[in-house]
């Protein structure tokens, strides 16, 4: 126990020594986490749209009101001699509403009147946003001119009412920087050792395999545990989260997930002995893994079933579930069980590969 | 210096031999041809395969409180439409609400016990839709969907009480105002493909974050083996060493930007529809922003890992300010002028200008100026910076 410490001091004053790795762990975590959070956003408001009104009546000025104070649309001006596509091309406009002649006439005849909205769907995603809302104003609309439709559905928006992405996001990102820097952290050191042949002291030293690496992943436990505290306090505020439900099982599942990148940087560290290398191994376990396949953006069911099997594997995606369900949804112990369960033993393969890579080198005693 | 002159110093012997002496350092280097050839195709193919906001066979608990033939088949419109499909009928709301928030069902449905007999009265009736809105964009989506469904719902009982009953006056519509019908059209990508967005977004990214590590890789390797100086005492020029640095590179990335546009065309079949030349001018304009960066970035490290460690530090803004993978109008409105400054953003707006919207030059130009400039403020920056490290 006493050589664990040992070995976790001389780690965390070697991380304080150097600038760049300090900023590292300390600063570019909560960069990410705001500027990630931000950028993933996919929640549309003021988009500009253009309306070519070919009836000028009261009905479609009334009309064309309802979108003018909606949240999303922005409605903007644009010459009627020039074809509204071309808005479209130059991105000047995400949308196009065309209400056709005599609307207003038909609509006080009682015929239904059909209107165009032309979205432009470059974007897939954004242009599924914006005919929704196009669609439920129109209904809106409708209800208060016409009859009430016979069924009417009654949305109750659970668990994030305000659909802020930034409540969504925030958890995501927390978890994504958590998956990155401390095993980058990590990585590099152990791949330093090889590096600069100082592991060939630890090899002759009297010091166990378990007791080098479990000095070094306490280290950087302790590391990514500083930086989940720092974050969430920027989750608790600026993200206005709060905990759902029981928060038993995230506090569990941290120190868990902490253990499991700190092993995990460590593995890598000990199996390239370099350190570019290490840290480009990494980045890409830590990163692209947890970003794409763990459910950080879009549902993990929207994967072809051909990468998703994968995600099964990725660390980061159990983490990810157990901080939004804390955070947003608090299913608690029930819902999350499993899930702390596959964190440990994902960390455990990572621990005992590093052990095994590092039990090779060493000399018996 | 004469135009004749300039291509006779470019075409010089020494010229040949520096670059001949980097293209040797490169061949050599198996690691950085690794990363010049796999990255960029292995992310391009993940980014658009893992990343699609898709809505489709969303959960759905059902308490149905009425067990009416009219409940049903509400039940089944909705579960048959590809959105919904039925997780489990509950006893209570209690359920299904516990449903929901231990993730067995995405959504739940309450129909009420008299549903069936509003109907036949003809009095609106409302039906409870729950939705698990922790991830906003699912869940406005799937809002909009189910909305959809039950519209058209609607007009087919409309039409169904019409028929049943055969009114024996036309005065009804005469008292009711005409519905408005909302007809949405996609242009540029009908089939509402995902992909395509991300991959043309990826792309920028990918060419100026490679451009950033694979320059500044090769330049820092100089430094850290101390052959700079030995370059220093040669005949040449700064201006030689320089070009003879970037030209290379410059043009093993252009091979790797024709392999990108190869698999966004063959793998994802994103369409071609503008002009294939502009889209390669804008991806070499790219390319050599992202050399420059590089070689700023090695001027200020004195190791690979340095250099790697540094770039750390720019890729996160310059990702995620991008509006590569999101529309910039969902970024906070402070943060939205920031994309101005960022090239990845420039080069997306011209890809989807061009590959998706058919746009020519006349479309996109104020975003190939800004990638123009942006280009030109960095290779001057990063030539300045070089040389004040040789002299």
């Amino acid at each position: 126990m006493r050589r664990i410490l040992a070995q976790s001091r001389k780690e965390l004053t070697q991380i304080v020594r150097d600038w760049r790795t300090l900023a590292l762990a300390l600063a570019l975590p909560l960069v990410m986490l705001l500027l990630m959070s931000a950028a993933l956003s996919l929640t549309v408001y003021d988009l500009p749209i253009i309306v070519q009104d070919f009836d000028g009546s009261s009905a479609s000025n009334h009309f064309i009101d309802v979108f003018r104070a909606s949240i999303t649309f922005h409605v903007i001006a644009w010459p009627v001699d020039k074809p509204a596509e071309a808005a479209l091309a130059s991105n000047a406009a995400r949308a196009v509403l065309i209400i056709p002649p005599h609307f207003g006439r038909d609509q006080a005849s009682g015929v239904n009147s059909p209107v165009q909205l032309i979205v432009d769907a470059s974007d897939a995603n954004t242009a599924k946003l914006v005919s929704g809302d196009a669609l439920q104003i129109a209904n809106a609309y409708n209800q208060q001119i016409a009859a009430p439709a016979p069924v009417q559905a009654a949305f109750r928006l659970w668990f994030n009412p305000g659909l802020s992405s930034k409540k969504f996001y925030g958890p995501g990102v927390f978890v994504l920087a958590l998956s990155m820097f401390p095993p980058l952290l990590a990585g590099l050191a152990m791949a330093r050792e090889s590096e600069q042949k100082t592991i060939l002291q630890v090899y002759v030293s009297s010091i166990s395999a378990h007791e080098f690496l479990l000095g070094k992943i306490f280290a950087f436990m302790v590391v990514a545990l500083g930086e989940a505290v720092v974050m969430s306090a920027f989750l608790f505020t600026y993200f206005g989260l709060t905990f759902a439900g029981d928060p038993t099982p995230v506090f569990v599942a941290t120190i868990l997930y902490t253990f499991c990148v700190a092993s995990f940087g460590t593995m890598i560290g000990v199996k390239i002995p370099n350190q570019t290398a290490a840290m480009q191994v990494v980045a890409l376990g830590g990163f692209l893994l947890v970003f794409l396949l763990s459910g950080l953006m879009f549902p993990v069911q929207n994967i072809p079933i051909g990468l998703r099997w994968i995600s099964n594997f990725v660390w980061g995606r159990y983490f990810i579930e157990i901080v939004r369900d804390a955070l947003l949804q608090g299913g608690g112990w029930p819902a999350v069980w499993y899930k702390v369960i596959f964190i440990g033993i994902i960390g455990s393969i990572f621990y005992l590969l590093a052990w095994n890579g590092m039990r090779k080198m060493q000399v018996k005693s | 210096m004469t135009l004749t002159g300039l291509f006779r110093h470019l075409f010089s012997y020494r010229m040949r031999a520096l670059v001949k002496k980097e293209f040797n350092q490169i061949r050599r280097d198996r690691r950085l041809q690794i990363s010049l050839v796999l990255p960029p195709i292995l992310q391009l193919t993940l980014f658009g395969f893992a990343l699609s906001s898709n809505v489709s066979d969303l959960r759905l608990a059902v308490v149905d409180d009425n067990r009416t033939p009219e409940s049903r088949e509400l039940i089944s419109t909705l579960t048959e439409s590809k959105s919904f499909r039925l997780a489990g009928y509950y006893a209570s709301v209690d359920q299904l609400g516990d449903a929901v928030s231990r993730g067995d069902a995405d959504a739940g449905l309450v129909v009420p016990y008299d549903y069936a007999r509003d109907l036949a009265r003809q009095r609106p009736t409302t039906v409870q839709l729950l939705l698990n809105a922790t991830n906003a964009n699912t869940a406005t989506i799937s809002r909009a969907y189910a909305q959809g469904v039950l519209q058209s719902y609607n007009v087919n009982l409309r039409q169904n009480g019409i028929h049943l009953q055969v009114q024996p006056t036309v005065a009804p519509n005469l008292a009711r105002r005409g519905q408005i019908q909302l007809q949405p059209a996609f242009l540029f990508n009908p089939g509402l493909v995902d992909s395509w967005f991300i991959v043309t977004g990826v792309l920028g990214l990918l060419l100026i974050l490679n451009s950033t590590m694979v320059a500044s890789a090769s330049m820092v390797r100089e430094r850290e083996a101390g052959t700079i100086e030995q370059l220093l005492m040669s005949p040449a020029s700064t201006t030689e060493i320089i070009v003879a640095k970037i030209a290379p590179l410059f043009f093993l990335l252009s091979l790797m930007m024709l392999a990108a546009i190869a698999v966004l065309r063959l793998v994802f079949s994103v369409p071609f529809r503008g002009s294939l030349l502009l889209l390669i001018c804008a991806g070499c304009l790219c390319i050599l922003s992202g050399i420059s960066i590089g070689t700023v970035i090695a001027t200020f490290s004195r190791s690979a890992q340095q250099a790697q460690l540094t770039s750390f530090f720019l890729n996160p803004p310059l990702a995620s300010l991008s509006g590569a993978l999101n529309p910039i109008e969902a970024m906070p409105k402070w943060l939205q002028p920031l994309t101005v400054l960022n090239p990845v953003h420039h080069f997306a707006a011209i890809v989807r200008g061009t590959m998706l919207k058919g746009g020519g030059f006349a479309d996109v130009w104020p975003n190939f100026l800004g990638l123009f400039l942006f280009t030109l403020v960095l290779v001057s920056l990063s030539v300045r910076r070089f040389r004040k490290q040789l002299s």
